[in-house]
């Protein structure tokens, strides 16, 4: 549990009830943990605190999964930063796009906690 | 207006939206059909684009004290988003969708209120989502049959013999693998 303790993640998603499960999910296995419902919510946060993994949902208003991750990888500050992308598209085009884009993972809904922070411990090391 | 003339022979194809799914269609000859018990239907609908969508959700979400966090297609939380996100990726507007809401009946007063959980889910999920309900037939204590013409936004509601409806238990699946992380 101890070598959780410092590993920083920010969720970002639309929904509230998924906001709800991740944070859960992962606090119960001692990520520290902040929250963001849209892009630009989690690009504003990424500006001014540090983290060690983004998880992004694709679909969310205002800036969508891909433009975060764009953005994120277009500036110094985030470049190298893990970012998985949890979302219910399991489309091929989508999943290569967010490759693209600089995703560093591709994870589809429904979510199994125990995977979801396998893959965490794993890039975030 | 222009009266449309029907193609004459193209049957309607009626799809059955089991438990646990989530279908989207703009097809003008496609109904989506189920039948609930405490389970609840949503029914969402984009009348620009004539596109619509149905999900079937057997629990509300899962337990924050669950042990494993289950969050699968037994829940309405997994089912609203895959809908929405469904509905958004045939090129629905979040802001145009008009919802209706159908079943979550307490069919059998020895249980849990299951339905009326369920019933309320929905209404709060939907709320949380800036979605407008203007319809919903929730509640009381007998099954429902929902027939809704997804290109059109047009449901039937009609209650049904609670025997019709579906176990309100999880269906066993065989097990497949759920969440399988990729990195690139």
């Amino acid at each position: 549990m101890t070598m959780n303790k410092n590993t920083r993640i920010l969720t970002v998603d639309d929904s509230a009830s998924m906001r709800a499960l991740l944070n859960h999910a992962l606090t119960s296995h001692g990520f520290d943990v902040a929250q963001a419902e849209d892009g630009e919510v989690a690009l504003e946060w990424l500006a001014l605190n540090e983290v060690d993994v983004v998880i992004t949902d694709i679909n969310m208003p205002r800036l969508d999964g891909f433009g975060l991750i764009e953005r994120l990888r277009a500036g110094n500050r985030h470049r190298d930063r893990p970012i998985l992308v949890l979302t219910t598209e399991s489309s091929e085009e989508k999943k290569a796009r967010a490759r693209q884009a600089g995703a560093t993972g591709w994870i589809v809904k429904p979510f199994d906690p125990e995977k979801l922070v396998a893959a965490v411990r794993r890039v975030s090391h | 207006m222009s009266i449309e003339t029907p193609p004459p022979i193209t049957p309607m194809t009626r799809i059955n939206v089991m438990q646990g799914q989530a279908r989207v269609s703009a097809g003008p000859r496609v109904e989506f059909s189920t039948v609930l018990g405490s389970c609840v239907a949503t029914c969402l609908f984009d009348p620009e684009i004539e596109v619509g969508g149905m999900n079937h959700f057997l629990l509300a979400e899962p337990s924050p004290s669950s042990a494993t966090g289950d969050f699968d297609e037994h829940y309405g939380v997994y089912l609203m988003e895959l809908l929405i996100n469904e509905m958004l990726a045939n090129g629905a507007a979040k802001h145009r969708l008009r919802a209706h809401l159908y079943g979550g009946a307490n069919l059998n007063a020895g249980f849990a209120r299951i339905g009326a959980r369920n019933g309320e889910f929905a209404r709060g999920f939907l709320a949380d989502e800036r979605i407008t309900v203007v319809k919903e037939d929730l509640g009381g204590v007998f099954a429902r049959r929902v027939d809704f013409r997804p290109s059109r936004g047009q449901v039937r509601c009609r209650t049904v013999e609670n025997t019709l409806a579906p176990d309100p238990r999880p269906t066993i699946r065989p097990s497949r693998s759920v969440g399988d992380v990729e990195l690139f």
